[in-house]
């Protein structure tokens, strides 16, 4: 091995003064942040968990009417989407303002399948969801290719092109006449009906938050999330990324399907204006920056709160456009106030309360001493240039090896 | 010794590169030839064409025309992704980390399970977190594993970058400017780890402006100007060659 000995005379006089162990013998070694609350954050999460489930199955038995019960199945609808558009958002950044399309695609398609085909209603939802998934894919490649403000545009592209076509295709669509789509339980009266939808939305739900949590979890949810913070130096550690991001796309749109699906069966009256709707699009991101978008349950919290800040606004503002601007405050407070999102917000908050966490301060602090240390050591090499000199092998190295380290302690004083 | 070093085993050759931008010839049919086992520089005048160089190999820029093979391979305009797995970890000019990701994270990002099946595994699988943590005590920031990426200093970042190349395991390592923006004592640890990798037996390739760190460091110097090599060989002989001279002073 040449270069090992061409360079052993810098060994000696680099490791005396600066080896990488001096950083391990660091007089306070930090204990890692989370080992101590670990356990009461753990009880924390099982108890809020828990608290969450039983008031999310109770809802239906306390609400006092079925306006009510039907804004708890419009906020479980909005928490599947926006949890279906983190898969995308939350994982790998890219923010589609156009996931409508992939709603009303499934909405539509179910409701097609049952009407014009005769597929029986819960089959149909997994067919056209299956229907998307297939589109999803070719959509994916090509928009996938732009990031930033460009993919935003190519996703709103997409849904306006959609709902263009839905209008338009009336014989098939029934277009702006609206789409009806008979419902699975002819026989249930309507708080039944919205009941039962409830508790389909809330499995529904169950099972996209699990796929997020175990993806979030998950060698490929960590190379997704590498993906969100740098695509190119994920693509420089060896991560596909193309094909991991059109996984995570596929995923979402494939979700997303789903819901519209349930929710054509639930509302059974479809509409392109409000299928493929830019509004829609624009609540799911709302709701899921506003929770949090790189926590499990960021979207959930955000579209409990956007949900219920839009039924609230449209019951007290809803015979004018008021109710738009108050939403559009919503949105302005947490931008500036909570640019993380709901959740992180609070997780800071309770941090305040608690034990201080280490902070960076006292970092520096250990390595201005270990710095210290190695100038020290520095000073005592030059004490004794002769010896050194001597072990070196190789004369004419000698010299720019002595050279950086003069300069370099005079840059630093 | 290290003159008379004909490589047994190729490692990173090119072949006539070249790379325009607009009218500019970043890269102007660039022949070098990597020494395999050994810690090779690439030096040269701000604007040489060194890391456009460098992405064209990496393939992070697909190259206009020539050839790119590592240890007799194609891999011209190969995506980055194959490349890194191919072997060639690369690290960046302006240090580049996965900011809101933690330390630890950072370096399972690149952990070298691929496997279809695996992927859905757990990331902090123990092997994984054995081996990134012996990388991150290697570098000396072992104490940080749990902090946010972007809390750490520059230096640190430096050294998280570095980690976290290794992780892939690559045989050749290609440094871009390994010692720009850190201060003088890290510049020693750094270079005192890259000669203990390369005493292990990678192949290192380092793009840099200290010249003392240089020519202390490197067995085996390539100089660029105006895109192409101009003179190469060990560190003493290119120090008074009279076109380096002239390309960096300009006389």
């Amino acid at each position: 091995m040449p270069s090992a000995s061409s360079t052993a005379p810098d060994g000696p006089g680099v490791d005396s003064t600066l080896e990488p162990g001096a950083v391990r013998t660091a007089p306070t070694p930090l204990p890692p942040p989370g080992g101590r609350r670990s356990l009461a954050v753990r009880i924390a999460r099982v108890v809020a968990l828990a608290v969450g489930a039983a008031l999310v199955l109770a809802f239906p038995a306390l609400a006092p009417n079925a306006y009510v019960l039907s804004s708890g199945v419009i906020i479980l609808s909005y928490a599947v989407l926006a949890t279906s558009w983190n898969f995308v958002g939350g994982f790998t950044g890219y923010i589609s303002l156009g996931h409508a399309a992939y709603f009303g695609l499934g909405a539509y398609g179910t409701g097609l399948l049952i009407t014009k085909a005769g597929v029986p209603s819960f089959v149909a939802i997994g067919l056209s969801a299956l229907i998307v998934l297939l589109i999803a894919v070719p959509i994916g490649i090509a928009s996938l290719r732009v990031r930033g403000a460009s993919f935003v545009i190519v996703s709103i592209a997409f849904v306006l092109i959609l709902q263009l076509v839905f209008q338009a295709l009336g014989s098939i669509t029934g277009g702006s006449l609206g789409l009806t789509v008979p419902r699975p339980f002819p026989g249930l009266l309507r708080p039944e009906h919205h009941r039962v939808f409830f508790y389909l939305f809330a499995t529904l739900l169950v099972f996209v938050l699990l796929t997020w949590w175990l993806i979030d979890r998950s060698r490929f949810g960590t190379r997704l999330k590498a993906v969100r913070e740098d695509e190119d130096k994920a693509e420089s550690l060896g991560v596909p990324t193309r094909n991991y991001k059109l996984v995570a796309f596929v995923v979402s749109a494939t979700s997303t399907a789903l819901a519209g699906g349930l929710y054509a069966l639930w509302f059974g009256d479809l509409d392109p204006i409000f299928q493929f709707s830019i509004l829609l699009g624009a609540y799911i991101v709302l709701m899921a920056l506003l929770g949090g978008v790189r926590n499990v349950f960021g979207p959930v919290v955000g579209a409990l709160v956007v949900g219920v800040g839009l039924e609230f606004f449209k019951v007290n503002f809803g015979n004018t456009q008021f109710h738009l601007v108050a939403v559009a405050m919503l949105l302005g407070i947490v931008v500036l106030f909570m640019p993380d999102g709901v959740i992180p917000a609070a997780v800071a908050l309770v941090r305040r309360f608690g034990p201080q966490a280490a902070s960076i301060r006292e970092l520096s602090a250990a390595e201005l001493a270990e710095r210290e240390r190695g100038v020290r050591a520095a000073a005592a090499a030059r004490a004794r240039p002769a010896d050194h000199g001597a072990s070196a092998a190789d004369g004419d190295r000698d010299r720019p090896h002595e050279d950086p380290r003069t300069t370099g302690d005079q840059e630093e004083r | 010794m290290t003159t008379t070093a004909q490589p047994s085993v190729r490692s990173l050759e090119t072949v006539e590169l070249s790379k325009t931008f607009g009218g500019v010839r970043a890269v102007d049919g660039a022949s070098a030839t990597f020494r395999h086992g050994m810690i090779n520089a690439l030096i040269g005048p701000n604007g040489s064409g060194k890391t456009t160089f460098f992405n064209c190999v990496t393939g992070m820029i697909k190259p206009d025309s020539g050839r790119v093979t590592y240890r007799g391979r194609d891999i011209t305009g190969k995506a980055p992704h194959t490349i890194a797995r191919a072997g060639l970890g690369r690290s960046f000019q302006l240090c580049r980390i996965f900011s809101r990701m933690t330390v630890l994270e950072n370096l399972l990002v690149a952990s070298r399970e691929h496997g279809r099946g695996r992927l859905l595994r757990g990331s902090h699988a123990s092997q994984d977190v054995e081996r990134a943590r012996g990388l991150l005590a290697r570098v000396g920031i072992e104490h940080l594993e749990a902090i946010e990426a972007r809390n750490l200093s520059y230096g640190q970042q430096k050294l998280l970058e570095l980690a976290g190349v290794l992780m892939g395991d690559p045989d050749t390592i290609l440094l871009d400017e390994p010692a720009g923006g850190v201060n003088p004592a890290l510049i020693g640890r750094i270079s005192s780890l890259v000669s203990e990798l390369n005493a292990e037996g990678k192949t290192f390739l380092i793009v840099e402006h200290n010249m003392d760190l240089v020519m202390s460091l490197c067995d085996h110097v390539i100089v660029f100007d105006q895109g192409r090599p101009i003179a190469e060989g060990p560190p003493s002989v290119v120090q008074a060659d009279s076109r380096v001279l002239e390309a960096y002073l300009g006389v």
